[in-house]
């Protein structure tokens, strides 16, 4: 029997977006809180292929991360300052909380003063007393225990 | 003298002028490299009666990082001479105080305990931040490297930058961003 489709259905091949993000408008008199499906912002960009992205970033990269790889260290931390969970991130509990050393760290130099919470200053210039000053860091006083994980973990491949 | 002769004569035994920049360094690790310029001990001609030591010219040393929670830790002593006159400052008092007095107590303690240190102390030179006397300016002729990278702030990185990093994961389905 042959089914033919009805010509008001839409087909779609390509995979649909499941992002979304809250926006705000305020229109005069009328705030309109809206939740709408967006591109991710790191579609394209990351390093993992996507049936490769349940192994922890940070084991198979073997980065040697210092506190001073904002670019890297800011991907794990949420706009307000905290940390994402591991749920999200996909890391293993070892690289967790070696990367909440680090991003500690990390803040304290003042290196991060972008993601703060909505009441903060977001300039290190601005803090009190001797927390104003420059600090840097020894990474070498965290703990490694990533050796004993490293057998765990297959062979990754990169998207290049 | 030739004239080859004379331009060896003028390299050999001039004094340099070095420039330092001590935005993000650590004193007491920059002490190191300091005082061998500042004694002489970098040129082959070197001897402790000569007095061959060069100058270093310090700028921004109100902006020295010193490690961890050293700010709160570090000690300067002092004793007026008289009687219950002992003083121990932390460095970030200090520092409050006098923006090259860390810097310059850093290469004091780091220089040789001989005569000739306060003459060596003479011939370093601390400004706070850039600003240099021409006089002083004028003499500077080559620059000391500096030991540690200074750090580059989030926010001082372009929104194309942190855009186009590489990223470690993607979203999970049907996650809300926060913005």
């Amino acid at each position: 029997m042959k089914f033919l489709p009805s010509q008001d259905a839409s087909f779609s091949t390509s995979v649909r977006n499941h992002l979304k993000e809250i926006q705000k408008t305020t229109e005069g008199n009328t705030t309109i809180v809206e939740g709408k499906y967006v591109e991710s912002p790191h579609s394209g960009k990351v390093v993992f292929k996507p049936n490769d992205e349940k192994v922890c970033p940070l084991c198979a990269l073997n980065l040697n991360l210092k506190h001073t790889d904002v670019l890297v260290l800011s991907q794990f931390v949420r706009p307000n300052g905290q940390l994402l969970p591991r749920r999200i991130t996909g890391l293993c509990c070892v690289q967790q909380t070696k990367l909440t050393k680090l991003v500690t760290m990390s803040k304290k130099a003042g290196l991060m003063p972008n993601l703060a919470p909505a009441n903060s200053h977001k300039d290190p210039a601005k803090r009190r007393g001797s927390k104003k000053l420059h600090r840097f860091f020894d990474e070498a006083t965290i703990r490694d225990t990533t050796l004993r994980n490293v057998a765990r973990y297959r062979e990754i491949r990169y998207t290049k | 003298m030739s004239s080859a002769r004379r331009v060896q004569q003028w390299v050999t035994f001039g004094r340099m002028w070095y420039l330092f920049d001590a935005k993000w360094q650590n004193p007491f690790d920059a002490s190191t490299k300091i005082v061998k310029v500042l004694s002489g001990s970098h040129k082959p001609i070197y001897h402790n009666d000569i007095d061959c030591g060069d100058h270093v010219v310090v700028i921004n040393s109100a902006q020295i990082a010193l490690p961890g929670d050293e700010w709160e830790r570090r000690v300067f002593y002092h004793h007026t001479g008289y009687a219950q006159g002992a003083s121990w400052t932390l460095a970030h008092q200090v520092h409050e105080k006098d923006k090259t007095m860390v810097f310059r107590r850093a290469i004091y303690h780091a220089l040789d305990t001989s005569l000739l240190r306060h003459a060596r102390m003479c011939r370093l030179h601390i400004y706070p931040d850039e600003e240099v006397p021409e006089e002083i300016l004028r003499n500077v002729s080559a620059q000391l490297r500096q030991m540690r990278a200074v750090p580059k702030r989030l926010d001082h990185y372009t929104e194309d930058e942190v855009k186009n990093f590489p990223k470690l994961f993607e979203w999970p389905k049907d996650y809300v961003l926060e913005t």
